[in-house]
C-alpha cells in the first residue's frame, strides 16, 4: 500500500496544499451551492418557528424535547473527532495523524458552532437567550448554577473558544507559508495579520511547541467534560431512561465514535475534492478505520452495559422505557441505531474493506446515521413513556420544521467547513514536512544498518 | 452585583426543603384531595381557566398536545382487587371509574427547579413552586424533569391567536395575573395571586392568615368539597388535620399507610418514591365491599 | 358591601359609562380620540368602587334551570368570574363548569347585537322601534288562537309578564319546551307521592340506588346533589353511603358508583320489580298486592331479562334491606322508553316498599306565589307546537330560550313547518338554528346584564327566590332585557296598567317591594330592604310545607323484552353531558374544551361502542362510523367504551350545530336529528332511548382528540389513583 512519498520535496508539499486554496475541483462549488440551499431551508423554518411559536415544531406537552436536542448532542459528539486526532494523538506521538488532523480540528470548531445553533433554535424565547449567561446585571440576577443546562452552556463555550485557539495556534507556521506564497490582496493581508510575524526562528518554534502542547493538554479534559456534561443533562435528571450513571462515558464514547466516522467521510471527500491523494493516503485511512472499529466496539459494550444494568436493576419505569424503545413506535429507529452502530462497523474488521473507498464512504455515513439515531433514541422515548402513564404520548412525530432545521444544519456545517478549506490550509504543511523528514531519516538509518525498510509506522 | 450578592440570593431561594436549613414560617401551603368525594365533574378545571387566564387552544391544538389545563381530571379504570394495581380486564367497569384531579404538586424538592438554567422556577419560603414568566427562556427542561408532567408550555402566542380571546372575551381576563406570551412555561401556582392578596390584607392587621381566608379557585368551586387547601403549619387548618389524621408527613418518603398493611388509612402522595416531597396529599377512593 | 341610598342605575352611571352608547367596557372599546365618548375618571367613582379592588355582587346562574345563586367578581366595571353564593341553599357557594362558563356567554363574540329583519337570506339591521312596530303590525287582526309563544322553563316575574302578555293577546298558547326534562318522572311522582318533584335526601340515605339518574352530572340540580353526595359518602355515624347505579350507558354518576350494574336498555322497571321481589324473599314485609304483583319477577327471570346477575340482585336486595333508610332515584335513562312511565312507577314503588318515603324523600315546599312558580318544560310541548305549525294554526310564533330547529328530531320537519307560520320572532342571544329560520331576530341582554327573579323547580329547603341583577353595564348598546321587551310589548295592549313601570327593573323592584312583608320585617325601610335583597341576591321564604301521600301503584305493565329490529339491531342512547346538555351553550369554549369526564374527548362528538360489539363489527377507536336510524344518519368517530351495554351505542347531545357561532358551528354531530318518533305511552313525552339504529364503518379513520393518553385509563402498576375496600379503612377518625 502506498503511503506518503518520503522523497517528496518540501516545495511540492507547499505547492500542493496551497493549490487547495486556489483551484479545487468543480465539485467544490457544487457542494457549496447545495450547502447554501440547505441552510436556506433551515433559515426559513426557523423564521417561521420564531414568528409562530415553538408549536409548529410539533413538540408538545409533555414531549417537550425532540430533534433539536438530539441533533445538538449529535453535533457536540462530532466535535470530539478533532480533539481526538489533534490533541490526544498528538500527545501520543501518533505521526500518521499529521496530514488529517487540521481538518479534523476544524470539524471540532464547526460542529460546536452548529451544536450551539440548536440550543438557540430550541429555546422558546430565543430572544432572551442571554438570561442563561452569567453576565453582570443591575438586578443581581444570576443563572441557576445547579442546572446542567447552564454547565452545558459554559462547557460548550469554553470548549469552543479553546478549540478555536488550538486550531489557530496550530496553523501559525502554515499561515506564514501562505503569507509568503500569496500575491497581494485581501488574503495576503489576512495571512500576514494571522501569522503574527512568524519567521520560523528557533525561539518561535520553541514557544510554539510549548504553547501547542499546553493547549492540547488543556483540551483533552475539556473534550471529555463537555460531553460528560451534555450527558448530565440527562443523567442528572430524574427521568426513566435518563438517570443512568454510565451516561457520561457512554456519551464520550459515542462522541468519539461519531467523530471518527465523520473523519472518514470527510477524509474521503476532501481527498477527492482537493486532490490530496498524495497526503491523505490509504494507509492513514486504514489507521483511522481501525481506530473507529475499536471505538465502535467500546460503544457497543457501553450500550450493552446500559441495557443490562437497566434490565437487572429494579427500576421498573426505566425498564418500561427500554422495552418501549425496543417494541414501541420508536422500535424501527432504535433497532436501526443498533444495526448502524454495532453491526455495520463489523465490516471494518475486514482488511479488504479498510481501504475500500466506496465501502468506507457508505459505512461511515451509516455509522453516523446510527449515532444520530442514538441521540434521538436517548431523548425522545423517555417523553413518550415516562413516569406518568396518563401523559404517555406514542404518536408524537417531529414536524417538517424540525426536520428542516436538522437538515439545514448539515448544510451550515458543510458551508463553514468548505469555506475553511478554501481559506486555510486544511492539511498541515509543516507537520507533513516533519513527518516526511522523520520518516526518511528513519529509513536512511535502516538502510545504513542494512535492514529493509518496511513502510512507515 | 457581586459575588456576595450572588451567594446571598442563592441561599435565599435554594433552601433544601423540606428537611433543610430554614423551616417554613409562617406559611406552608398544601392541599389534600379526597378521591372518595371527587366525582370527576371538571368544575375545578373550568374554575382554573377562569381564575388563571388559561387559553382555550381549540381542537387542532388540543389534538397536537398543546392544551393548557393546569388542572386536569384523569380518568382511570379501577384495578381488579385492592391489592393489585393491574387494570381490570372485566367486560364492564362495574366498579365505576377513578377520577384524579392532577395539577402541579408543589414539590418541596421539586425536580423542575434544580434544572432550570435561569432559575425561573424556584421555591418560595412558603413552600410554593413558583414560576417567573418573565425570566423563563423556554428551555422546557423543567417540564422534561417533572415526574407528573403538569407543566404547560406556551407553544404559541395564545393572547394573539385567533379565537382564543376575541375582543370582548379579553374583558373576562383576571387582571391579577399576566397573560403568558409564547415561549414561556406555566403551571398551577396554587392560585398564588390569591395567596399574596390574602397575605397582604392581613399584614395590615398584623396577623397571619386563618384557615379558609384564602381559597384556591378549584377548591372554592368544587361541589363536593373534595379539595382542601391551607396552611400546613397551622394546626387549626383543615389541611393540617387531614394530613395528621392520615399520618402523612411532608418530609417522609414512605408514609404510615405504606408501612402498615391494616392501617385503616387512605392518605398517600403520588410517586412518593421519587422523593420530590409533593405538597398534595390524596386520599384513596373507598369502594364498598358489601356490594 | 352596598351603600344606603343605593340606586343600581345610578351605580352603573357612576362607574363612568352611564348613558354612553358603548357601555362600560374597561380600557378596550372606548375611543378617546374621536371625542365621541365621555370618559369619566375614577375620581368620581362611588365610595365602594376602588380601582384595582374587586367588588362582588350576587345574582343567579342562568345556564341551567337549577337556579344556583352566584357571586360575580367585578373589577373596573367588568365581571371577571362567577363563583357560588355561599348563602344559597341550592348551591352553597359551589358551581358546576357549565355555570362558570356564564361569563363566556356574556362576553361571547358571536352574540346578536342588533335587531335583524329577514330580507331574503340576509338579516337586515333595524331599530327596536321598527321591530316593535312590526310586531304590532303582524299581530294586528290575528286571533289569539293563532299566536304561539314557545319558551324554555320560565319562572319569576318574567313568567308573570309573559302570561299577562299572552292574556292581553287573548292567547292561551304559551308552550314550555325542554328537550331534556324529567317530565315522565314528574308525572310518575305525582301518582306515587302526590307531588311532581319531591325533595331527595341523598345525604340521609345509607344506600342510594339510582336508575340512570345522573345527579352528579346533569340531572335536576347537580351542584346541590353533589354536595349531598359528599355528605353521603362521609356518612352518618361513620357508615359511608353506598351508591349503586343501574343504567345501560355509564353516566358520571355511574362512574362514581360502588357498583355499576349494566342493564339491557329499557329493563330498569323489571329490575326494580325484581328487587322488590327479592326484598320480599329476604324478609321485608310487602303489602299483599305488591307481593302478588312482583311475584312473577323471580331472580332468574329478572336476571335473564335485564342481564344483571342473580348474585348481584340478591346482594342488592340484601344491602337495601340491611341499611335503611335508602333512596331510589329515577333518571332519564329509565324514563326514555314507550313504557317509561311504567318503569318510573316500578322504581317509585321500590322506594315505597323500602319505606323511604318521608325519610329520604320528602315533599318540597310549594311556592306560595303560584304566578311566579316555574312553568316546567317538557318535550310534549314541541309536539304540540309542531302539530299546530304543520296544520297552519300558528300565524305568529315567538321563541325564547329554545332552539327547536336544533333539538327537534329531523323527522318532525320542524324547520319546514315553522316556515308555514306567517311571522316568526326569535328572541335570541346567538344566531342559532331557530333564529336563522325567524323573520325577526331580537337580541337579548346576557344574564349578567339583565334583571330578573328565578324560582327553580327543585327546592331543597323552603323556597328560594333568586334575584338576577346586572353585574355590569351592557356590552352592546342594542340588546334588550327580555323583561323590558315584554314590558314594552304589553304596554301596547295594556298601557294604563303598566304605565307606572318605566322599565323591567322598576317593575321587579316594585313587585318585590310590594311583597316586602313576605320576606322581611314590615318595619324595614324600602331602600334598606331592597339593598339587602340585592346584596343577598336571593330571598328565602318558607313556602307551604306538604306531606307526601304514598300511593302504591296497583298495576305496572312492563314489556317482557324491549323490541329489537333485525334491520336496526342497536339502541341509540343520546347521552346528556353535564357541560353541553341540549346544546344551548355549545358556543362557550370552556365547555367545548372541558373533556368529557368519561371519554376525555373534547371539541367533538363520538359514538360509544362496547369493545365486544366493536370487535364484532371490526371497528376500532377513531373509525368514522355511520349511525343510521329510520330517520337519518350521523357520522362520528367511534370510541370503544366498556361502560355501555353491547346492544347499545351512545352519542352525546349538544354538539353538531350548523349555526350559533364559531365555537359551536361544525363541531360534532347532532343525535337529536335522527331520533325515532316514539313517545311515552302515558305522558306523550318523546321516548329518547327508543331509537333503533344500525352502525357501519365508512372506511375513514381519525385520531380521537382527547386528554387520555396512549396508556388509556391504565395506571401500569403505579400507585396513582388508588382505591381501598370499605372494610379496610377507618373513616371515623378522619378530619
Ligand atoms: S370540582 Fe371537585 S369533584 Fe369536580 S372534578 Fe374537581 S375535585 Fe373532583
Ligand atoms: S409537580 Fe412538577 S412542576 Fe410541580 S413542583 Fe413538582 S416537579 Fe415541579
Ligand atoms: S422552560 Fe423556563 S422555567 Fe422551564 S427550565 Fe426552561 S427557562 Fe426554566
Ligand atoms: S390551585 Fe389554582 S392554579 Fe392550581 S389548579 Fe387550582 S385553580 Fe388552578
Ligand atoms: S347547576 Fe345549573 S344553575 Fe347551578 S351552576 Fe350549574 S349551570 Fe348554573
Amino acid at each position: 500500500m502506498k503511503d506518503i512519498n518520503e522523497d517528496i520535496a518540501w516545495a511540492k508539499i507547499n505547492k500542493d496544499v496551497l493549490k487547495s486554496l486556489e483551484s479545487p475541483r468543480k465539485l467544490y462549488w457544487v457542494i457549496l451551492a447545495v450547502a447554501i440551499a440547505m441552510i436556506s431551508v433551515a433559515v426559513g423554518c426557523e423564521v417561521y418557528q420564531y414568528n409562530m411559536g415553538m408549536g409548529v415544531s410539533n413538540l408538545n406537552n409533555p414531549h417537550v424535547w425532540g430533534l433539536y436536542i438530539a441533533t445538538f448532542i449529535f453535533w457536540i459528539g462530532m466535535s470530539h473527532s478533532g480533539t481526538l486526532l489533534s490533541a490526544i494523538l498528538h500527545l501520543m506521538h501518533a505521526d500518521w495523524r499529521k496530514p488529517i488532523y487540521r481538518f479534523a480540528e476544524a470539524m471540532t470548531t464547526f460542529s460546536l458552532m452548529t451544536a450551539g445553533l440548536f440550543v438557540m433554535v430550541h429555546l422558546g424565547r430565543l430572544w432572551q437567550f442571554y438570561y442563561s449567561l452569567p453576565y453582570p446585571n443591575d438586578r443581581g440576577l444570576w443563572p441557576n448554577f445547579q442546572s446542567p443546562l447552564l454547565w452545558d452552556a459554559m462547557a460548550i463555550f469554553t470548549y469552543l473558544s479553546s478549540s478555536i485557539l488550538f486550531l489557530f495556534v496550530g496553523m501559525i507556521p502554515d499561515l506564514a507559508i501562505c503569507r509568503d506564497n500569496m500575491h497581494d490582496g485581501w488574503r495576503k493581508k489576512l495571512y500576514t495579520w494571522l501569522s503574527l510575524g512568524w519567521e520560523g526562528t528557533d525561539r518561535q518554534w520553541r514557544n510554539f511547541r510549548i504553547t501547542y502542547l499546553t493547549i492540547a493538554c488543556f483540551l483533552i479534559p475539556l473534550a471529555v467534560s463537555v460531553h460528560s456534561i451534555v450527558a448530565s443533562d440527562f443523567a442528572m435528571s430524574q427521568q426513566p431512561g435518563w438517570h443512568v450513571t454510565s451516561f457520561p462515558p457512554y456519551f464520550v464514547a459515542g462522541a468519539l465514535y461519531s467523530g471518527c466516522a465523520a473523519i472518514i467521510t470527510l477524509f474521503i471527500i476532501l481527498r477527492y475534492t482537493f486532490k490530496f491523494e498524495e497526503y491523505m493516503t490509504l494507509s492513514i485511512l486504514k489507521k483511522t478505520v481501525r481506530l473507529t472499529f475499536a471505538i465502535a466496539m467500546i460503544w457497543t459494550y457501553l450500550n450493552a452495559i446500559e441495557f443490562a444494568s437497566v434490565w437487572y436493576g429494579h427500576d421498573q419505569p426505566s425498564k418500561d422505557v427500554l422495552i418501549q424503545k425496543a417494541t414501541g413506535p420508536y422500535a424501527p429507529f432504535w433497532w436501526g441505531m443498533i444495526f448502524c452502530g454495532s453491526i455495520v462497523p463489523l465490516m471494518l474488521a475486514f482488511k479488504r474493506f479498510q481501504t475500500n473507498i466506496p465501502v468506507l464512504l457508505v459505512t461511515s455515513l451509516l455509522l453516523n446515521l446510527g449515532m444520530w439515531l442514538e441521540r434521538w433514541m436517548i431523548v425522545a422515548p423517555t417523553f413518550s413513556h415516562g413516569y406518568y402513564p396518563w401523559t404517555w404520548d406514542h404518536n408524537q412525530w417531529p414536524s417538517w420544521v424540525q426536520w428542516g432545521i436538522v437538515f439545514g444544519s448539515f448544510g451550515w456545517f458543510t458551508l463553514l467547513f468548505m469555506v475553511f478549506c478554501k481559506v486555510f490550509p486544511s492539511v498541515s504543511m509543516y507537520e507533513v514536512k516533519e513527518m516526511v523528514y522523520h520518516r526518511s531519516r528513519a529509513t536512511k538509518k535502516l538502510e545504513a544498518s542494512g535492514m529493509q525498510a518496511k513502510g512507515a509506522h | 452585583m457581586s459575588v456576595t450578592n450572588l451567594l446571598e440570593n442563592w441561599s435565599e431561594f435554594r433552601h433544601a426543603h423540606p428537611v433543610g436549613d430554614v423551616p417554613h414560617d409562617p406559611y406552608k401551603w398544601a392541599m389534600s384531595i379526597d378521591l372518595d368525594a371527587c366525582t370527576g365533574c371538571n368544575a375545578c378545571s373550568v374554575a382554573c381557566y377562569a381564575e388563571n387566564n388559561l387559553p382555550v387552544v381549540g381542537k387542532e391544538k388540543y389534538a397536537a398536545g398543546h392544551s393548557m389545563h393546569w388542572m386536569r381530571i384523569e380518568r382511570y379504570w379501577p384495578v381488579d382487587d385492592t391489592t393489585s394495581l393491574e387494570p381490570a380486564t372485566r367486560e364492564f367497569p362495574d366498579q365505576g371509574a377513578q377520577f384524579l384531579p392532577m395539577m402541579c404538586q408543589q414539590c418541596e424538592a421539586a425536580p423542575c427547579e434544580t434544572v432550570c438554567p435561569v432559575g425561573a422556577t424556584n421555591h418560595t419560603p412558603d413552600g410554593l413552586n413558583s414560576q417567573a414568566y418573565n425570566r423563563c427562556v423556554g428551555s422546557r427542561y423543567c417540564s422534561a424533569n417533572c415526574p407528573f408532567k403538569v407543566r404547560y408550555f406556551n407553544w404559541y402566542d395564545y393572547p394573539t391567536t385567533e379565537n382564543v380571546w376575541p375582543a370582548e372575551m379579553t374583558q373576562q381576563l383576571n387582571p391579577d395575573i399576566t397573560l403568558r406570551s409564547k415561549g414561556v412555561m406555566e403551571k398551577c401556582t396554587f392560585c398564588v395571586q390569591r395567596i399574596r392578596a390574602g397575605e397582604r390584607s392581613v399584614k395590615n392587621e398584623g396577623r397571619v392568615l386563618k384557615d379558609g381566608e384564602v381559597q384556591t379557585a378549584c377548591q372554592q368551586v368544587c361541589p363536593t368539597g373534595a379539595i382542601t387547601f391551607g396552611n400546613l403549619i397551622d394546626s387549626e387548618s383543615k389541611v393540617h388535620q387531614q394530613w395528621k389524621a392520615q399520618r402523612v408527613e411532608l418530609t417522609a418518603d414512605e408514609q404510615e399507610k405504606d408501612k402498615e398493611a391494616d392501617s385503616g388509612l387512605r392518605g398517600y402522595r403520588i410517586l412518593e418514591e421519587l422523593r420530590a416531597y409533593p405538597s398534595v396529599m390524596y386520599m384513596e377512593r373507598v369502594r364498598e365491599s358489601a356490594i | 358591601m352596598i351603600d344606603n341610598n343605593f340606586d343600581r342605575r345610578d351605580f352603573l352611571k357612576v362607574l363612568g359609562w352611564g348613558g354612553a352608547a358603548v357601555a362600560l367596557t374597561g380600557c378596550g372599546n372606548t375611543s378617546v380620540q374621536d371625542g365621541k365618548e365621555t370618559v369619566v375618571s375614577y375620581v368620581e367613582a362611588a365610595a365602594y368602587v376602588a380601582p384595582g379592588i374587586s367588588t362582588y355582587f350576587n345574582s343567579t346562574c342562568a345556564q341551567c334551570e337549577a337556579g344556583c345563586s352566584v357571586t360575580g367578581r367585578v373589577r373596573e366595571g367588568r365581571v371577571l368570574k362567577l363563583e357560588g353564593n355561599a348563602d344559597s341553599v341550592i348551591n352553597r357557594g359551589k358551581m358546576c363548569g357549565l355555570g362558570q362558563a356564564g361569563v363566556q356567554h356574556h362576553y361571547n363574540p358571536d352574540r346578536v347585537r342588533e335587531p335583524l329583519l329577514r330580507n331574503g337570506d340576509k338579516g337586515e339591521t333595524i331599530t327596536w322601534e321598527k321591530a316593535y312596530e312590526l310586531i304590532a303590525q303582524k299581530l294586528n287582526g290575528v286571533s289569539g288562537d293563532n299566536i304561539d309563544f314557545m319558551t324554555g322553563t320560565i319562572s319569576g316575574h318574567l313568567k308573570v309578564l309573559l302570561s299577562n302578555y299572552m292574556d292581553s293577546l287573548a292567547s292561551k298558547n304559551h308552550f314550555v319546551y325542554e328537550a331534556i326534562s324529567p317530565a315522565v318522572q314528574r308525572a310518575a311522582n305525582l301518582k306515587s307521592y302526590g307531588v311532581e318533584m319531591p325533595r331527595f335526601h341523598i345525604n340521609k340515605a345509607k344506600v342510594v340506588l339510582s336508575f340512570g339518574a345522573d345527579f352528579l352530572g346533569a340531572w335536576v340540580s347537580p351542584v346541590h346533589f353533589s354536595q349531598q353526595y359528599a355528605q353521603f359518602r362521609k356518612g352518618s355515624d361513620g357508615q359511608r353511603g353506598v351508591l349503586v347505579q343501574v343504567e345501560s350507558k355509564m353516566t358520571l354518576t355511574g362512574a362514581n358508583a360502588d357498583r355499576w350494574l349494566v342493564v339491557k336498555p329499557g329493563t330498569e322497571g323489571v329490575l326494580a320489580l325484581g328487587v322488590i321481589n327479592a326484598l320480599g324473599l329476604a324478609g321485608l314485609s310487602l303489602p299483599a298486592a305488591v307481593a302478588a304483583m312482583v311475584k312473577p319477577y323471580d331472580k332468574e327471570r329478572v336476571s335473564q331479562e335485564t342481564g344483571v346477575s342473580t348474585d348481584h340482585l340478591v346482594k342488592l336486595a340484601a344491602i337495601l334491606k340491611e341499611r335503611s333508610p335508602s333512596l331510589v332515584l329515577l333518571g332519564s335513562a329509565a324514563e326514555g322508553y314507550a313504557h317509561g312511565s311504567q318503569n318510573a312507577a316500578a322504581i317509585n314503588l321500590l322506594n315505597q316498599v323500602l319505606g323511604n318515603v318521608g325519610k329520604t324523600i320528602e315533599a318540597a315546599a310549594s311556592v306560595p306565589f303560584p304566578q311566579v312558580a316555574p312553568s316546567l318544560g317538557n318535550s310534549a310541548a314541541l309536539r304540540m307546537v309542531n302539530n299546530r305549525l304543520a296544520d297552519g294554526q300558528t300565524k305568529v310564533l315567538f321563541t325564547y330560550g329554545v332552539n327547536p330547529v336544533f333539538t327537534a328530531p329531523k323527522e318532525t320537519n320542524f324547520a319546514a313547518n315553522m316556515a308555514k307560520a306567517g311571522f316568526k320572532v326569535a328572541f335570541a342571544h346567538y344566531l342559532d338554528e331557530t333564529a336563522l329560520q325567524a323573520d325577526l331576530v331580537l337580541p337579548l341582554d346576557s344574564a349578567l346584564e339583565d334583571w330578573g327573579t328565578h324560582i327553580a323547580e327543585y327546592q331543597p329547603d323552603g323556597v328560594q327566590i333568586s334575584i338576577q341583577q346586572p353585574l355590569m353595564e351592557k356590552l352592546h348598546a342594542n340588546t334588550r332585557g327580555m323583561g323590558d321587551v315584554l314590558l314594552t310589548l304589553i304596554k301596547k295592549n295594556r298601557a294604563a296598567e303598566y304605565a307606572a313601570f318605566e322599565d323591567y327593573y322598576a317593575y321587579v323592584r316594585t313587585a318585590l317591594l310590594q311583597n316586602k312583608r313576605q320576606f322581611a320585617d314590615v318595619g324595614v325601610d324600602d331602600e334598606v330592604f331592597w339593598n339587602d335583597l340585592l346584596s343577598a341576591g336571593l330571598v328565602n321564604v318558607a313556602g307551604t310545607s306538604n306531606k307526601l301521600v304514598a300511593k302504591l301503584a296497583s298495576e305496572i305493565k312492563l314489556p317482557a323484552a324491549v323490541d329489537t329490529d333485525a334491520k336496526f339491531p342497536l339502541r341509540l342512547i343520546p347521552s346528556v353531558t353535564a357541560s353541553l346538555r341540549d346544546g344551548r351553550h355549545a358556543n362557550q369554549p370552556w365547555l367545548q374544551e372541558s373533556p368529557d369526564p368519561l371519554t376525555t374527548i373534547v371539541w367533538d362528538s363520538w359514538v360509544e361502542i362496547h369493545p365486544k360489539k366493536a370487535a364484532e363489527l371490526g371497528i376500532v377507536e377513531g373509525d368514522i362510523v355511520e349511525v343510521e336510524s329510520k330517520n337519518g344518519t350521523v357520522k362520528a368517530q367511534a370510541y370503544l367504551f366498556n361502560g355501555i351495554h353491547p346492544d347499545a351505542v351512545s352519542i352525546p347531545l349538544g354538539r353538531g350545530h350548523d349555526a350559533m357561532g364559531r365555537y359551536a358551528k361544525g363541531f360534532g354531530v347532532n343525535p337529536f336529528a335522527i331520533l325515532d318518533r316514539v313517545f311515552d305511552d302515558e305522558t306523550g313525552e318523546l321516548a329518547m332511548h327508543e331509537t333503533l339504529v344500525k352502525i357501519s364503518k365508512t372506511g375513514k379513520r381519525v385520531i380521537v382528540v382527547k386528554d387520555e393518553g396512549a396508556a388509556g385509563g391504565n395506571q401500569h402498576g403505579k400507585k396513582i389513583a388508588v382505591n381501598i375496600a370499605s372494610d379496610q379503612v377507618e373513616l371515623s377518625g378522619e378530619a
